[in-house]
Formats: C-alpha cells, sequence, structure tokens
C-alpha cells in the first residue's frame, strides 16, 4: 500500500505550527515519515502536489479572498486537519473582532495600506468542513502524531473533552491558585499533559474550551481567588477563546 | 520481549488471572444485518466451547482501536460458535464492521449476570424486544426454542422503526411459521410492502393474551420500558417477574472501571439483567 | 507482633540502610505542596508533611498502567510488580488503600492492582501537621484503618515502630531498633490520639444518620443544582480522591504502526462525557447529563453508595478535594452538613 501524502498549507498565523513539526529532536517525526509521504510544505519544500490524503491546514480564516483557496484544499484532499489554534478556534486572531483599532495600535503609520485589510478571524471551519481539529498554541507535535497514527489505521483519534486540570492533577502539579497565582485550566480542553503550569505558567487555554466550559464560575474564581478585579476576570479568557466564549462575534 | 517497556522480566504467571488479557476468536461467518448493523458467528481459537448464560456480555475488542460491551446473541445450546451483532457507533464498532471471515477479534467473557433460567423454566414467557434489544434476547430466544419443552408458553413481541431495520430475517421467518412460539412483530413506520402491524410495541399486546403469571423479559430504548411496563400492570403481572437487559457505558465489564455504576450497582456485573423490582427504585436506573 | 524505639539520631542510618536495599517511596516536597515520591536519601523524607497532592493509591493504581501490550494480533498482559516499601502513610490513606484493595478484589480480582499491592510494605506514619481542610477524626469512624505492615510514630527523642506483619517485622533488620518501653508506647499512643482533636473541619453526624438523609435528597434537583452551580466539571475531585478509582481504558499504537498498547487512565465522574454513550450518527446519550447528576453522583458515592460494601463511608476525611476545588464546592463536610441541616 502506498503511503498517505500529506500537505501542509498556511493561512493567518505565524507558521509556528509547522516549524513545530520539525522540532521533535528526536526520531519521532522522521519514524513518522516512514508511514506518511509529506508532499506539500512550504517550511522545508518548494514542490506542490495534487491529491492528498491529509491536508494539514494552519491559521484563521480572515479575508473573503482566501475562501477559493481553501475549497481547493478540501477538494483535493480526502481529510482535512485544522492545524493548531488559530485554524481550529481562531486563536488570538480572534482578539481583533473584540477591537475597532486594532490597525492602528499595530500597525501604527501603515495601518491603512491595503495588503493589510481583512475582515473577522474565524476558524476555517467557517469556510470549509474540518473533518479533525489539533488544538493547541502551538500544537502538541506529540499529540500530532497519535492523531496522524489513529488516521493511518481509520480510527477518529481521540480528542479529550476534560480540562487540563485533570492532567495537572495526574502530574501532581501544585495547582496556580495554591501558588497564590491564577489559571485558566478548569476551562480548556486537555490533551497537552498541562506541561505550562507544570512549569509554574498559568493555562491560558490555548487549546480551546472543553465543551461546555463553566465561564461564570471562571470569573467568580479570578476574582475570589486571584483576585483580579472584575474586568481583567471578565476578559482574561479571551485571549485564545475569543471566538468560543458566550461573547464571541 | 514486551514491547510496551522492551522487559524480559515480565511475570507471565498472572496471565490467569489477568481479567484484561483477552482471548483470540475466530470470525467464522459475517453478515451485514441491517444497513448499520453486522452479525459475527465467532469461534474461539483453542476450540474450546464457550460457556455462558443467555443475557450475559462480552468485551470484544480490537488491538488499537479498543474494546466495547456486547450483548452474546445466540443460545449456549448451539455448537461451539457464538453469535455478536455490533451497530456502527463509534472507533471500535467501526473498525470491527468491517471485518470479514477469517478475521479475528478478541474476547473477554462471558461476563454479567444473566438471566436465572431456573426462575423461567416451566413458567409462560413473554419477550418483548426493541430495535437492537432483539439481540442480547436472541439468546435466551434460542435457548427456550432449542429446549422448548422446559418451558410453558412462549410468547415474542418485536418492534422495530421501519422494516429494513429489523434484524434475524432467517429467525423472523422461521418464528412467523412455527407453532412453539406466539411471535408478533411491528413497525413504527411501515413501508409499501409491509403488510404487518404498523405502531408502538404496545399495540402488540391485544394481540396476544398474556396472563399474569407470564414472566416477562424487556430489551429495548429506555423509553420503551415505561410504556410497557403500564401495560404489564393492567394485565397484573407482579414486577418481581419482569425483567430488564439494561444498557450502559460499560467499560472495563468486570465492576472496576465506575462507567456503568447506577446507585450501588454495576450493570456490567450486577446485570445488565436485572428484576424490574430490584431497579425500579434506583433513580437513573430507567 | 512487637513494638521498637529507633532514636532520633540513628533514623537517617536506617532509612539509607532501607533505600539502598530496597526502592522506598515517601512523602516528599514539592514546592509548597508534597508527593509520594521514590527516595534517593533520607533527607528528602518529609514525615512533617499535612497531606499529599494525590493518594498514595497511584503507587499499585498508576494515573496510566498498562493492561496489554500488543504486536498485531499477538499480545500480553503487562502485569510486572515491583517490591516497594511505601514509607509514611497517614492514617486515613491507610484506610482508604484498605477500601480499594476490597474494591479491586471482589467479584473479579484485578491483579493489575493487586500484584502491586502485594509487592509492597506500607509502613504507616503519625500525622505530625494537619492539613487545612483535614476532618478524618469525624468521617467514618466505625472504620479503623487496617492492611498496613507498620507504624511508626515520632516522640521526643525517637520512633515508637510498631510492627504489625511479618513484612513489617523484616524492615527492623535495617536500623538500630531496640524494644520500646511502656511509657515510649503509651506517648506514641497519645500522640496519635491528639491529631484528632486538631482538624479544622468536621462532620456533626455519624455515617448512617449521613447515608440515609444524604440518599433521601437524590431527587433534591434543587438543591444539587445550586451545589454544582460553579462546578467546572473538572474532576480534579475525583482524581485526588484516595477512594476513587474509576478509569478509561484506551488503545494506542506505537511509532511503527503495529504495536502498542492498551491502556488505563484515572478517569473522573464529574467530567461531561464520563456516562456518555454513542449512538451512531453524531448521536449521544449522557446519563447524567447535568452538572448536578454529576455532582450528586459523587456525593453519593462517597457518602451512601459504598457503605454496605466498605462498613462504612467511602471517604477518610483527607481533605484534598476540598482544597483541589478551585471554585472551593467540593468539600464533603460543606456539602454534607448543609443536606443535613436542612428540613
Amino acid at each position: 500500500m502506498s503511503k498517505p501524502k500529506v500537505g501542509f498549507f498556511d493561512f493567518s498565523s505565524c507558521e509556528g505550527c509547522q516549524i513545530e513539526l520539525t522540532n521533535y529532536g528526536d526520531t519521532a517525526f522522521l519514524e513518522l515519515l516512514n508511514h506518511i509521504d509529506i508532499v506539500e510544505f512550504r517550511e522545508a519544500m518548494t514542490e506542490t502536489a495534487g491529491d492528498l490524503d491529509i491536508a494539514c491546514v494552519e491559521g484563521s480564516f480572515t479575508r473573503e479572498a482566501d475562501r477559493a483557496r481553501l475549497e481547493s484544499i478540501r477538494k483535493r484532499s480526502k481529510i482535512v486537519i485544522a492545524y493548531g489554534a488559530c485554524a481550529a478556534t481562531a486563536g488570538v486572531n480572534a482578539l481583533k473582532n473584540h477591537q475597532a483599532d486594532y490597525k492602528e495600535n499595530v500597525y501604527g503609520k501603515d495601518a491603512h495600506m491595503p495588503h493589510l485589510d481583512s475582515s473577522k478571524a474565524l476558524p476555517i471551519s467557517a469556510a470549509i468542513k474540518v473533518d479533525y481539529s489539533v488544538y493547541g498554541c502551538p500544537m502538541d507535535k506529540y499529540e500530532f502524531l497519535r492523531i496522524v497514527t489513529h488516521l493511518l489505521h481509520g480510527k477518529e483519534p481521540v480528542i479529550p473533552n476534560y480540562p487540563v486540570c485533570m492532567e495537572c492533577k495526574r502530574r501532581e502539579t501544585v495547582c496556580r491558585y495554591e501558588d497564590g497565582d491564577h489559571c485558566m485550566g478548569q476551562v480548556a480542553r486537555a490533551g497537552c499533559n498541562a506541561p505550562c503550569p507544570a512549569d509554574g505558567i498559568p493555562c491560558e487555554a490555548c487549546r480551546g474550551f472543553v465543551d461546555q466550559p463553566n465561564e461564570v464560575a471562571l470569573v467568580k474564581v479570578l476574582k475570589e481567588r486571584a483576585g483580579f478585579s472584575e474586568k481583567r476576570a471578565q476578559e482574561k479568557s479571551r485571549i485564545f477563546t475569543a471566538a468560543l466564549r458566550s461573547d464571541s462575534k | 520481549m514486551c514491547n510496551c517497556c522492551s522487559s524480559n522480566n515480565h511475570s507471565h504467571n498472572y496471565d490467569e488471572q489477568n481479567i484484561f488479557l483477552p482471548k483470540e476468536a475466530k470470525i467464522v461467518r459475517a453478515v451485514q444485518a441491517t444497513a448499520t448493523e453486522r452479525h459475527f458467528t465467532l469461534r474461539m481459537a483453542s476450540g474450546e466451547k464457550m460457556k455462558f448464560d443467555p443475557g450475559q456480555i462480552l468485551e470484544v475488542s480490537l488491538f488499537g482501536f479498543g474494546e466495547i460491551p456486547i450483548g452474546l446473541a445466540s443460545s449456549p445450546t448451539r455448537e461451539n460458535t457464538f453469535d455478536i451483532v455490533i451497530r456502527t457507533v463509534g472507533r471500535v464498532s467501526t473498525a470491527i464492521n468491517k471485518l470479514n471471515e477469517g478475521d479475528s477479534l478478541f474476547i473477554r467473557g462471558p461476563l454479567g449476570r444473566g438471566f436465572d433460567l431456573n426462575l423461567l423454566r416451566n413458567h409462560n414467557i413473554l419477550v418483548i424486544a426493541g430495535g437492537i434489544g432483539l439481540c442480547p434476547t436472541r439468546s435466551l430466544i434460542q435457548y427456550i426454542m432449542d429446549r422448548r419443552s422446559e418451558f410453558k408458553k412462549f410468547s415474542l413481541f418485536y418492534g422495530a422503526k421501519d422494516p429494513s431495520q429489523q434484524m434475524f430475517l432467517e429467525d423472523l421467518a422461521n418464528w412467523r411459521k412455527s407453532n412453539d412460539v406466539d411471535f408478533h412483530e411491528t413497525v413504527d413506520r411501515g413501508s409499501d410492502d409491509w403488510k404487518g402491524n404498523t405502531g408502538v410495541i404496545t399495540t402488540l399486546f391485544k394481540k396476544s393474551s398474556i396472563t399474569p403469571d407470564t414472566k416477562v423479559i424487556i430489551c429495548g430504548p429506555p423509553i420503551m420500558f415505561k410504556f410497557v411496563i403500564a401495560e404489564l400492570d393492567k394485565i397484573g403481572v407482579a414486577r418481581k417477574d419482569v425483567y430488564v437487559d439494561l444498557e450502559r457505558r460499560m467499560k472495563c465489564g468486570v465492576g472496576k472501571c465506575g462507567h456503568c455504576q447506577i446507585n450501588d450497582k454495576y450493570v456490567c456485573v450486577d446485570g445488565p439483567v436485572f428484576s424490574f423490582d430490584e431497579i425500579q427504585n434506583l433513580e437513573e436506573a430507567i | 507482633m512487637n513494638v521498637y524505639f529507633l532514636k532520633e539520631h540513628d533514623f537517617n542510618s536506617f532509612m539509607s540502610k532501607m533505600i539502598e536495599s530496597k526502592k522506598v517511596i515517601g512523602p516528599v516536597a514539592k514546592k509548597s505542596k508534597f508527593v509520594f515520591d521514590k527516595l534517593e536519601s533520607p533527607e528528602q523524607l518529609r514525615l512533617d508533611y499535612d497531606v499529599t497532592i494525590l493518594p498514595p493509591k497511584k503507587e499499585f493504581f498508576p494515573t496510566c498502567q498498562k493492561l496489554v501490550c500488543f504486536d498485531g494480533n499477538k499480545f500480553e498482559g503487562c502485569i510486572n510488580p515491583q517490591e516497594k516499601i511505601l514509607f509514611g502513610v497517614h492514617f486515613y490513606d491507610v484506610k482508604a488503600i484498605d477500601m480499594t484493595d476490597h474494591l479491586f478484589s471482589e467479584k473479579n480480582q484485578d491483579w493489575n492492582y493487586l500484584a502491586n499491592r502485594k509487592a509492597t510494605t506500607i509502613v504507616a506514619s503519625n500525622i505530625q501537621k494537619v492539613s487545612g481542610r483535614a476532618f478524618f477524626a469525624s468521617v467514618g469512624k466505625e472504620v479503623g484503618p487496617k492492611g498496613h505492615d507498620a507504624f511508626i510514630t515520632k516522640i521526643n527523642g525517637g520512633y515508637v515502630f510498631e510492627a504489625i506483619t511479618d513484612k513489617g517485622e523484616a524492615i527492623v533488620k535495617f536500623g538500630k531498633f531496640e524494644k520500646a518501653s511502656d511509657s515510649q508506647k503509651s506517648e506514641a499512643q497519645s500522640a496519635n490520639e491528639s491529631m484528632l482533636g486538631k482538624c479544622p473541619e468536621k462532620l456533626k453526624y455519624s455515617s448512617s444518620e449521613i447515608a440515609d438523609k444524604v440518599r433521601k435528597n437524590f431527587t433534591n434537583e434543587k438543591l444539587w443544582e445550586e451545589a454544582a452551580h460553579d462546578c467546572f466539571s473538572c474532576g480534579s475531585c475525583n482524581v485526588v480522591c484516595p477512594t476513587c478509582y474509576c478509569f478509561d481504558v484506551q488503545d494506542d499504537w506505537n511509532l511503527d504502526q503495529k504495536t502498542g498498547t492498551r491502556s488505563r487512565y484515572w478517569d473522573a465522574c464529574l467530567t461531561e462525557d464520563f456516562s456518555k454513550v454513542s449512538l451512531g450518527g453524531g448521536h449521544a446519550e449522557n446519563f447524567r447529563e447535568s452538572r448536578g447528576d454529576r455532582f450528586r453522583h459523587r456525593i453519593m458515592r462517597k457518602a451512601t453508595y459504598l457503605n454496605e460494601k466498605l462498613g462504612g463511608p467511602a471517604c477518610v476525611g483527607c481533605g484534598r478535594c476540598s482544597s483541589a476545588c478551585t471554585a472551593d464546592i467540593a468539600d464533603p463536610v460543606n456539602v454534607i452538613n448543609k443536606i443535613m441541616e436542612a428540613k
């Protein structure tokens, strides 16, 4: 049986998730190459190919003009994976949906150059059908390996619908709240094995929310236990989940 | 050498006692029962005959895909093969339903508590099966048919959503003709060539005469239980004489993992067959 | 069996000798908290710990445990017990281990747990510092700690070591133990008894009163909904609980795409998907759909469901769930006292 053909594509993103794939630093990635053929990958090669078994699409859908390119990727791919937070949930890009003056703040005097025009930042599922999502900013390369392994066998990947707290507890990380800090692990989708709290950094929910996040309780805990102001508590979870919150735009 | 830990030191003395270690079974027949259900006949690879009670369950697995609980769908009175029917719903069932004759499946069991035949023998029996509820009850139906003289009057009500959802077509044809079973069937929605009864399963009660001294077995979607029980109450069947075959998210099949727990009962160990008076006061059961 | 005394200044050499010849697991510091971990040196041991993040059951029932290894259609079990000494277990955790021993033994014996358990020598220790949410003195008083092999208690100038089983007696050879005097024994006894008075939290009713009333409130939907209003369904209360033992089983292939493992992972009945059954076509049925349903299940399981099997509630008052819950709604003392005081 010939090896499945896999392509990588990018839209509005930093392309960091593609770089992350080449960062294994061990034999895992090379071992994976025994089982798949990467036929399109701008970060490491110049070739392009025709039909694909798996298309990994990085980045958000932010311009109507990108729809045609997304549709053409969909058309020639058996499976489309939203690859990384920007593609899966619109990630940090969706922050701009809540701000009118982002261009001036980011680009200064260049703000009115036409190539900087864009509409709302949306997950790619707003434009095309997505079969599976690899969450995270950046995506977890080991989770990606597991997802690809499952797809090679025709098995739907297992993506947790429980929060990061479970993973912190399983590895006995001292809770950020116990250290007087804040955290959003209670509403964040697990699957990364909670590396940030283990390193003393709060979870920012870069993998998005679990299916039913308790946003009201999060605000309450951020205020009562982390000492946040009402405004900061209300807005805290927006960084990676602007497109998932009940007030998404 | 063990592939998971590269150890040569595993103590395999525990294999006999390891409740998570499956046994290989070979598929001797695979038939697409409906668009979504596949009917497998299996034989243990060792050739040994599996001993089980009607109503018991198996954990069926494929390595890499996982394990699912499945009710045995044939009677222990039959040869040294056994049947299971699998509906394509998730990762494991999707993978299993791609298999064919000659392929292997991996089995743990029989597990759980099936039907207590001693309580059923020498009594009138009514089996009420809705949808895929016919699969686990088929083990009891076959048993009764094979040992017909051990039971008194035997009635069987079977309901399916529509004629295309009917399973075990050969069995149905036999039961329609047989004098050994008072068989009635219905579909929720008929089709152009459907000449039988149309309506919910309780409409079959008026087609038969069920007496209060009947032992009743119910298996089907949760919504069905309530309506059937109401009919049985009207007839005057005691609730201790009603047995239900429950479905839950069983995972380990051996009463450990907690997924199928209802109150203090584990469906996979204390059931899946319960007498109705055992569970009627257990919240979350029905 | 015998009761010994070990002088304070002989303690580290005792621990060193034990660590040299056996794998010894004990409480060690992790930032401001404590965890059970393999001891490399006696100095790491912190018998003055209040409570560990995870209970010691992880030594028999790891958070991820391989059950079956496979290579295509060939497979084998992964039971591979390693002898170890679990040193410094507080009595509430000893009670909890005795409960999981029972639960993994009843009906179908699970040797994936039991083999590890049987290979372990448990040395209990007195509580020198009580954690901020503990209520071990007022819960399940009818069930005493049992199943441990020895009990070590810090007293003035040293330790009283009570060997309870042969496995416990076998440890004595690592140190300069002498027979304990009656006054040392009674000092140890009062050290243990005095800690019972220091719990910051207290259940005010007996186990059977609680079991009855909690059970009667099963259908009090409003109560459970309110109690679970701030619940994240995060499962932290389950994962840190010494008497919780639910698990999920998952298969995975290794990178060679041929070999792999079937493993079990600690699961949590508070999480949304715990009782969800896939019906196909994207449909599912969840037998405990709401936060309140799941919150109730946990309280029922701790306060009533297992009482008959265990002789008392499936809660030992360690207070781990109370402090692990960021919304601070999991505390069984608060939940149960509230139910008991309602009319």
